[in-house]
């Protein structure tokens, strides 16, 4: 796709936008399927996702979750084939991440350690958009709502809402220019807001070097550096498998992660993705006294549930409804 | 050489060593006094591990480390047995064990206790990146006191983990496992443009280590 065809169909989606003002400050019924909405919202996320990859800027980044508010300052620069971006928490202990591509470096100084890790998953899109497998559009619709003003610029705001109740909705702020996401909502299937994330203060173009960012990354010095071991696996070689598939996720990746523990086990990560959402299950073996009880939890987007199948222990996490998770638990059948 | 001097002094020494004061000659002497006696050189590693919690909020005993310190105590009071393999197998808790008695100082006494309850933690971090020592401790009380655990049934049997930051109560496990689900289950199409942003913004009690 190149960007003249990007530019055109953002000028369709303000075009759109007008049309729908009106509509969109009473809470949208669930609108009929339309083919063009369906195609757009693979149009949006991918201007989104360029605009990400085309705009340097410093901010300072707020998530609101669970009755917990963090906020961080962000720098982002990139030259449209790489980007760096650092990013301080301002509240909690004390970390700076450093994103490079897909590698990701965390100073923890209180701690004196550095985490290392390639993130593998972050360069999945747009590749995620494009496989064959992955039909966002047919389980969420994008719709605009209408523009604000978020940290300063104005924003398209579009509506992601899901096909049907095994998903999580999304309200996005698409800064108008270029995409770039300003704010993010989570809602769950009653439109409330459980999650949100926004710039309270964007400054864009500003003067920081790619360069520099990548030197203060690389300086680990007087750091104890850890990088975490992961062994990819496939979940029918661990001996298990998903006998009722849930609508929508396709499995993504799944690796095993052997780490020091009393009683040795290594867990096996299985990743499921619906091209918004994702959904981890973790199996390891069952523990009497870890594993006393069954638990479900949720904490603003993200929610857990923990279940004991045989002489397995099952913790399933995801930022889906509870009963999406349940759908996975049940779901999970040991074949050896 | 200095061995011969009283041990309070070369206490002293090792401290500023420790901190990084000492220059030249006194740093020679010090290192000096580092290879001579092994009493020294454990003293080192003691003020480096009281540096590293001072100076660590995260490490620092709180409120649960304290209870949990309470019940270690009792149940290897408890444990005669396990006195003598501590004595025979663990020299680096005998170690803090010597200095303290070496010294009439109760205040220094109070320091050694905090350091062995350093050492425990430390042991406990090792295993696994940080992230089990909650979880590892109580399993740790646990296998110690079977009988304290069945006389108090209100112990909880996972670590419940307290936010500071709201009402979250969880254990130390699933913290972890959340984690992972962050780093590694991060796909969606929202994750570039905000979704890393976000969590690498978000404080999830899980940095908060307890």
């Amino acid at each position: 796709m190149n960007l003249k065809h990007l530019r055109l169909l953002a000028l369709a989606g303000c075009a759109l936008a007008s049309a729908n003002y009106v509509a969109a400050q009473a809470p949208a019924p669930a609108a009929p399927v339309q083919a063009v909405e369906s195609k757009n919202i693979n149009e949006w996320l991918m201007r989104m996702h360029e605009a990400s990859r085309n705009r340097s800027y410093v901010g300072t980044f707020v998530v609101s979750s669970g009755g917990v508010m963090s906020s961080a300052k962000i720098w982002h620069v990139c030259d449209g084939k790489q980007q760096i971006e650092r990013v301080d928490t301002l509240t909690g202990p004390r970390r700076s991440t450093f994103r490079h591509n897909d590698q990701v470096v965390t100073f923890l100084p209180e701690e004196k350690l550095v985490r290392t890790e390639k993130r593998e998953s972050l360069g999945l899109f747009p590749a995620l958009l494009q496989t064959t497998g992955s039909h966002i559009g047919d389980f969420y619709q994008a719709r605009q709502e209408g523009r604000e003003r978020v940290a300063g610029v104005d924003a398209d705001v579009i509506a992601l809402v899901p096909r049907d109740a095994m998903r999580f909705g999304y309200r996005v702020w698409a800064e108008q220019k270029r995409g770039l996401v300003v704010k993010l909502q989570t809602l769950d299937t009653e439109g409330k807001v459980l999650e949100q994330a926004a710039f309270s203060e964007l400054q864009f173009d500003v003067p920081v070097k790619l360069e520099k960012l990548a030197q203060m990354m690389n300086k680990v010095d007087g750091y104890r550096v850890e990088k975490p071991g992961l062994v990819k696996t496939t979940a029918s070689a661990e001996g298990w498998a998903l006998k009722n598939p849930v609508p929508g996720f396709q499995p993504m990746s799944c690796h095993k992660r052997p780490r020091v523990t009393p009683t040795g086990d290594e867990p096996m990560q299985w990743v499921f993705s619906d091209g918004l959402a994702s959904v981890s299950i973790f199996v390891e073996p069952y523990d009497a006294q870890r594993h006393a009880r069954e638990s479900r939890l949720s904490m603003g987007a993200t929610q857990s549930l923990t279940r004991r199948v045989e002489a397995w222990w099952l913790t399933v996490i995801g930022e889906v409804p509870m009963a999406t998770l349940a759908l996975f638990a049940d779901g999970l059948e040991r074949r050896k | 050489m200095n061995t011969m001097k009283p041990t309070t002094q070369n206490l002293e020494m090792i401290s500023a060593l420790a901190d990084g004061q000492l220059a030249s000659e006194d740093f020679a002497a010090a290192l000096a006094i580092c290879e001579a006696d092994d009493q020294a050189l454990a003293s080192w590693n003691a003020y480096h591990l009281i540096g590293d919690v001072l100076r660590s909020p995260g490490l620092a005993p709180q409120a649960s480390d304290a209870a949990f310190l309470a019940r270690l105590r009792t149940s290897l009071a408890q444990e005669p047995p396990l006195h003598a393999l501590v004595t025979s197998r663990q020299p680096m808790v005998a170690d803090m064990d010597r200095e303290a008695s070496n010294d009439g100082s109760f205040r220094w006494k109070l320091v050694a206790g905090f350091v062995s309850v350093a050492a425990v933690v430390a042991v406990a971090w090792n295993t696994g990146a940080g992230l089990l020592a909650p979880s590892a401790a109580p399993q740790l009380a646990q296998s110690a006191t079977p009988q304290l655990a069945q006389a108090r049934p209100e112990v909880p049997q996972q670590v419940l983990v307290m936010s500071a930051q709201g009402p979250v109560v969880r254990d130390a496990r699933l913290q972890q496992l959340l984690a992972e689900h962050k780093q590694f289950g991060g796909t969606s199409a929202l994750q570039m443009p905000s979704g890393f942003l976000r969590n690498a913004t978000f404080e999830s009690p899980q940095d908060a280590r307890r």
